[in-house]
This record gives C-alpha cells, structure tokens and sequence, in this order.
C-alpha cells in the first residue's frame, strides 16, 4: 500500500478518453487514493449550444474559446478547494496553457495521459511542455521528441482494462440473440476498416458503432443506424461474440491491417472478457502478449484464415482467451497502469505528513466498527487521513448517514473551536 | 395556478426542522419563523445544548433538540455529535430551515435531502446559498442603506409568514423596576461603566422607581461593582446584582417583571422584546437597530450615527470607539429621562419601533435620520421581492436596486425558494 494521495482526474468532455479517465479513477481508488472528477462532459452541452448560434466564424471562435476557458477556470477552482497531490489529465482535457502556467506556479504537479496516436493528433506538440510529466501509448522516438519540445519526463505507458468492467458475463439466451453474431467489430469507421470488413460479408456479421455513414456495402451489418453504443453493452457483445475481430484504425491510405505502434484498448478489453479475438499485430504488442495469449493476424489473408480456423475450433478459442484474460489481470489492468503512474510521479508530488498518531484511535469503541464499515464502503485504506476521509464524504451524493454527518460537522466544529483535527 | 394534486404523504408532510445553532439572541430572534411554521405543522428546533433549556421556555410546544455546537463541550465530540443527530436522523422532514452561514450547518444539511433544505445546503459537497439569504447578504454590504430585521429576515422563510405585531406583544411595563444589561457579546458594542451609570440614572428617572437588577454573566461580575460604585448613594440600596448569577428560568422571570431594560444589543434584550417588556437600548460601533433592534411595537433605541456607523465588527476601530461618547451628553440623557423638549447631540438618533408590511421598523423620534427615505425605497424593493405588498412604498432609483444580472437573468421563485 502506498500513501493515500488526492488525485484530481480532469476528464474531457468526450471523446475515447473519457471512458479510459473513469477507469483511471476507478484503478486510483482501488489503491487507496483519494479521487475527484472534474466533470468536463457536464460542460458539453452548453459548448455544443454555441454551435446552434448562427453567428460569423470568428464570434463563434471567440465564443468558443472564452467558454473552454471558463472551464479551465472551473478546473482552477477545484484544484484550489480540492488541494490534490496530482492532477491527472486525460487527451482533451479543458485546460488551458494560461491554466497549466497556474498550476505550475502554484506547484500543483500535472500528469497527462495522452492516449492518442500522436501521428493522428499533432496538438500535443503545444501542450506537452506545459504538463509536469506526459504518459504516452507509443514508443520510437516519441520520448526524443517530447524532450526537444521541452517536456522531458515523458513515459511510456500502455492501455488497459478495467476488470471491474471489462469480464465475463453469463448472458441470457435472449442477450445472445440482441447482441451475439459469428463475427463482429466495435468501433469507429475508419477507412482502413471499411475496406477490411467487405471482405467479412459472407459471415454472420454485425458492425456496431459509430462513423460508419457512407458505407453501403456494409449498411446491412450496421447495428442501430451507427448509433454510439455505451459500455455496458460493448461488454455484452464482447461476450456475445463467437470471433470478435479487432483491426486497429489506420489512416494511411492502402494500409489495411498492421502497420503501427500502439495498441489499442479493444485489445485487453476483449481480453478482459475472456473474449476471442483476432487482432491485428502491432509493433507494441509482443512485449505485452505472449504467443497463445492472441490470435494475431497481419495481413487479411490471415485474417481470413483464422476465422475460418477458429469458427472450427471453438476449443482453441477458448483456450487463448483464458490465457489473454490472465494476462491482463495479471499485469494490464489500469490499477497496474496507474500504479506505474503513480510511481513517476512520486518525485513531482510534495512529501506527505504523515500524522504520527491514527486519529481513528481516538473514535470511541462503539463506532469504530461503523466507522470500518465507512471506510470500506467509501473504498478507503485504513490508513486515510481525516481530511481525505472528510473529502471523501463531501462528495457523497444524497443524504449523508448520521455517522457521515457527525463527522462532518466534527471537521467544522474543529475548524472553529478547536486546534489540530484529527489526524492533523 | 391550482395543480389540483393533493398531498398524501404521511403528516411528517408538515414536520419542520429549523436549524439555529447560533448564540442566545439568535435563538429569541427566530421566533417569527418558528410561529409560522407552527401554524403549519410540526415544528423541531435544533440548537446548541446550552440554550436548550432557553428554547424550551421561549418555545412551547416546539421539539428542542441539543447538540454540542458551540466550543464549550469538552471530551468525545463525534460521539456527542452522533449521538445528538441520533434525535433527528429518522424525522423525516417535509422541510429543514438551515439558517447560519457557517461550515457546522453546512454539514448538517447534508443529512437532508437538498431539495428540502432552506438557506444554506450542501449537495454533493457544494455549498449553496438559496437566493433570499444571498439577497440579504448583498443588502448587508450597503448598512446604512437598508435595514431588515433579522426577525423578518429569517421569518420570511415560511411560506406563510406571520404577521409582524403578531409575532411579540406590545411592550408593557410590568412593576418590576429596571433591569441593566452589563455587556454584549462583543465589547466594543457595550458601554463602560462610567458612561453607562449616567444613563442608568436617567432610566430610573424614566420609570420612577427601582430597583435596578444588574443582568450578565458571570464575566461582568467586576464591571457591575463599578457601575453600582458610580450610581449616586441614594440609588445604590436600589442595585440587586444579579450578574452571574441567573440561570435561564430565573432570567426569563427576572426580565418578564420589569418595567423597563437598559441593554446594548443583547440576547437579553431580545428575550425582552419577546416578553413585551419594554426596552430602551443603546447600538454604538456595528450594532444597528435596522438589523437587530428589539422586535415589537413600543421599543426605544439610542442609536449611534456616527458617519462611520455601523462599522464592521471584525475590523478594529480607527477612531477609538468615539462613538461612545455622544451617550454621555445631556441632552441624551436628558431624552433616556424622558424629557424630550430639547434638541438631541448630532451623531445620536432616538429611534422608536413600529411595524410596515414587510415587519419592523425604527423611525427617530429625535435627532436627524439622513437616511431615513432611502431607507423607506429600499424596503418598498425589498417587500416586493419578499412577495409582501407595501402601499406606500418609494421608488428606489435605477442604481440603487441591489441586483445582479443574474437575478434578472435565472429563473428565480418567491425569496430563493427552490421549486420542488
């Protein structure tokens, strides 16, 4: 167990990364860490209005910009009540240079996690030298790259899955048929992907997700109009699915199948479910996946090759994706990823005062156990200081418990009448 | 319009909590909106543990619940504190008056449904402030300006607010002599000994007759000797110096005899008013009688008018507290007597109570009041936006309204009240 810390997660307000900043906060609470969200997404419909204005592109430009700067004011805020040991960062995060400029005076360190293709969204080229420390998804000469742009503490740090999310599921015979098929792709419609999947035509296949307007020749396996599937039901076709074909996007014209870097989430979530896949090799993949623990392909013959393979050996199929699944919880889970991360961080974040005393000693016999059954219930470590317990609680949603109240009122009743709280 | 839904939950529909954690004058000063929500249903008071036996009296009828909110407990305070809320934790609260703006009931409000709670809430962690409290504070900036009595304040939170000169009866002299409040809570706002005798004398020569009890605590023991020592020898068989030595029944009975109390502005002179026992106060320093003087019909303030009055409680005083001597001069004393046919000293008004719509009021009897018509606009604005009908209201000139875009700009409901 390390020190509990106060992580602020600055969630974008959509986009890929926004789930993967959830799973973030789910990993950092689960190794004790005190965690908030700055809600980005709430903001986005008040940003999406000022696209229904009608007005010149340059008032809207400038609309546009005072708004997200708000909100990196609203980020400021939260940092000064919230007082975190570290601000987490997702791609796309709303905060500005002017904001990190702040922090960094205020010696609030930041971490970005840019779990972008960095081929494919060159901004990080302005912002990087802004973060105290920049998390990346790809290797080569990204780090030589970043430590001439002025950030020198950039590190490699792949996705993962969220194993509180991302698992096996039994599903009901009536699941099956709403979000089972032979074959089946998640995901965006990337132009690579729309010339892979016509080869897939002659399979039981359903395509699923969004950006796929255009495409006629796979308009009958496009489930719901395109329509963005959420994750709960992702997780339910992961399962669902007999082959479940994961072909990273490419944007590079004539590139099919493998030819890049990093790997994507789909890969340890599918993982994760102890679902079969095909996937595309990647550069990254074999320092995180050992043979048998995927089914890879590289090139759409093999592609072609393995579905036929593993329509036939249902046995092989389950037999890889329990090996990819304990791979991932062994050591691709994002409770490893943040621990890493926490790890670089260490040196950035202020030495903690660690109180010598345990405050929870002074908490009388009969509400110690209630006490234990708080902290558990708030995912707390019984190491938690008063005032990250305190936080813990103001963040609650709905009515508070008269215990949660109690010492709620305890941490004001000290803040007037009293010196040191407990555990101060 | 009439939705023409009827309400079927259960009667703790109609079971109030007003939250009043504050001291001894706050508690008296609550009185408006307790009766009015009595009219309504059920009504719970949570207070502090010490003035629980206070409440008890001043409150009939009324569920009093202690809690150690104040610094005076000593020993396991979050046990004390669970134990406390273990009373109220499972009332189920149609409604919950939060009325102090202070991190203690802040965090009580999150053991209630946000919704539900009036003035200051928590929800998730995020204080909020309902719009009639925030209003009244933006008021409070502007002092001499306005004025609204914190009676009313916190009675206009009922959704149907008794009327004014309901709330305490008319002041009445009772037989019982005088009674000398020695000292407020705050120092500054008290008067010393040597200028506080003169004024004695010249109450007692007001009322005809003695005796003259001294009220306090037990702090003031040593200036009560000094004022009894600086009364003229034929007064001083008059003193009974009760300092210190009253519990709240016996102060309650105390005040209930008397003819007349002489207090700055005090929980006693608040306990006063409550009983309709007439009071001739002296605010100097922050203490404004538009804010907090005694509530009913009847009730005389010597207020200070100093340019820089009222000052900042928390701000320590450039000028030596030189509001102080104006309470020296004779032709104030001679108006405490109750000979009135001279001019008052500049820089003191001698302001009498009454009531308009909105609740009470204070117009000088003597001295000059600059401020008096503005005053008038700033009620006649303020009623408005307490949804309380004022007929003779003034018109309050466009940079004078207090407002903020927001409010023009939000959707707003009678005095911040949140729709359910």
């Amino acid at each position: 167990m390390t020190d509990t810390r106060r992580i602020l997660v600055v969630l974008p307000m959509y986009g890929g990364s926004l789930p993967v900043g959830r799973y973030c906060g789910n990993a950092l609470r689960e190794l004790g860490h005190v965690v908030e969200y700055f809600e980005a997404p709430d903001f986005f419909g008040a940003f999406s209005a000022l696209k229904t204005l009608r007005v010149g592109t340059d008032r809207l430009d400038y609309l546009e910009n005072s708004f997200l700067q708000v909100v990196s004011q609203a980020v400021l805020a939260k940092v000064e009540t919230f007082a975190p040991d570290l601000v987490l960062a997702m791609a796309q995060a709303p905060l500005s240079r002017q904001a990190l400029k702040r922090l960094r005076r205020d010696k609030v360190p930041t971490v970005m996690w840019f779990v972008e293709d960095r081929d494919v969204f060159p901004y990080w080229k302005a912002f990087a030298p802004f973060y105290d420390l920049f998390a990346v998804i790809q290797k080569g000469d990204f780090a030589e790259q970043l430590t001439a742009l002025g950030q020198p503490n950039s590190f490699y740090l792949p996705l993962a899955a969220d194993p509180g999310v991302h698992r096996p599921l039994e599903l009901s015979a009536v699941e099956r048929r709403t979000y089972g098929s032979e074959l089946s792709f998640v995901g965006a419609g990337y132009p690579n992907r729309r010339l892979a999947f016509r080869q897939l035509a002659g399979y039981d296949l359903r395509i699923w997700g969004n950006d796929w307007d255009g495409e006629t020749a796979l308009a009958p396996f496009l489930q719901r109009q395109g329509a963005r599937i959420e994750t709960e039901e992702v997780v339910r076709i992961f399962n669902a699915t007999t082959i479940n074909v994961n072909l990273h996007s490419s944007v590079r014209p004539g590139a099919l199948v493998g030819d890049g870097d990093f790997v994507n989430p789909r890969t340890f979530e599918l993982a994760a479910c102890g679902a079969f896949q095909l996937v595309d090799s990647r550069l990254l993949l074999p320092e995180l996946f050992a043979e048998g623990e995927l089914a890879l392909f590289s090139s759409m013959a093999e592609l072609l090759d393995g579905v036929e393979f593993y329509r036939a050996h249902p046995e092989k199929r389950a037999e890889v994706a329990a090996k990819g699944r304990a791979r991932v919880l062994a050591e691709h889970t994002y409770a490893h990823r943040m621990r890493t991360l926490m790890e670089h961080a260490a040196g950035f974040m202020p030495v903690r005062n660690i109180p010598d005393h345990d405050w929870r000693a002074q908490v009388a016999p009969h509400l110690r156990q209630e006490l234990e059954a708080l902290l558990q219930k708030l995912q707390l470590p019984p190491t938690v200081s008063f005032d990250d317990l305190v936080w813990a609680l103001r963040s609650r949603e709905g009515s508070l418990e008269r215990l949660e109240t109690a010492i709620l009122f305890l941490d004001e009743w000290k803040k007037l009448y009293a010196g040191p709280r407990p555990g101060k | 319009m009439n939705s023409g839904k009827i309400d079927m939950r259960s009667p703790s529909s109609s079971r109030h909590l007003v939250i009043q954690l504050a001291r001894f004058g706050d508690l008296i000063q609550t009185k408006r909106l307790v009766r009015s929500l009595q009219a309504e249903g059920e009504v719970h008071l949570l207070v502090d543990e010490s003035l629980r036996p206070l409440a008890e009296l001043v409150y009939p009828g009324v569920h009093i619940h202690g809690m150690a909110a104040h610094g005076t407990f000593v020993g396991d305070v979050l046990s004390r504190i669970h134990q406390d809320l273990g009373e109220i934790a499972d009332c189920d609260f149609h409604r919950v008056y939060n009325l102090n703006f202070s991190g203690p009931s802040f965090a009580l409000a999150g053991m209630f449904p946000w919704r539900s709670v009036r003035g200051y809430r928590s929800r998730q962690g995020q204080r909020l402030i309902d719009a009639w409290p925030e209003q009244i504070m933006r008021w409070t900036r502007t002092r001499s300006l306005t004025g609204l009595n914190l009676v009313d304040v916190w009675g206009l939170y009922a959704q149907q607010p008794m009327a004014p000169e309901l709330v305490n009866p008319d002041a009445a002299s009772r037989g019982g002599g005088i009674g000398v409040v020695m000292a407020g809570q705050n120092a500054r706002r008290s008067l010393p000994a040597n200028v506080l005798a003169p004024l004695v004398q010249a109450a007692l020569g007001r009322v005809g007759h003695g005796p003259i009890l001294l009220l306090g605590s037990g702090g003031e023991r040593r200036a009560a000797k000094e004022l009894a020592a600086l009364l003229p020898a034929s007064l001083r068989g008059e003193v009974r110096d009760l300092v210190g030595r009253t519990d709240w029944r016996e102060l309650h009975d105390t005040v209930a005899g008397l003819d007349l109390l002489v207090s700055p502005d005090t929980g006693t002179m608040h306990l006063a008013a409550h009983l309709g026992v007439p009071v001739l106060a002296f605010f100097l320093s922050s203490a404004w009688c538009h804010e907090t003087g005694p509530y009913g019909r009847g009730h005389l303030v010597l207020q200070s008018a100093a340019e820089c009055a009222p000052c900042l409680e928390t701000a320590s005083c450039p000028h030596q507290i030189a509001c102080r001597r104006v309470f020296s001069d004779p032709s104030v004393l001679r108006h405490v007597s109750g000979h009135t046919s001279r001019e008052l000293a500049s820089g003191c008004l001698f302001m009498a109570s009454g009531f308009d719509a909105l609740g009470l009021t204070f117009t000088a009897i003597a001295g000059s009041d600059p401020w008096s018509e503005r005053r008038r606009a700033f009620r006649g604005m303020a009623a408005a936006y307490a949804g309380v009908p004022l007929s003779d209201a003034l018109e309050l000139t466009p940079d004078e309204n207090w407002m903020r875009e927001r409010d023009w700009m939000l959707p707003q409901t009678l005095r911040g009240r949140i729709h359910d």
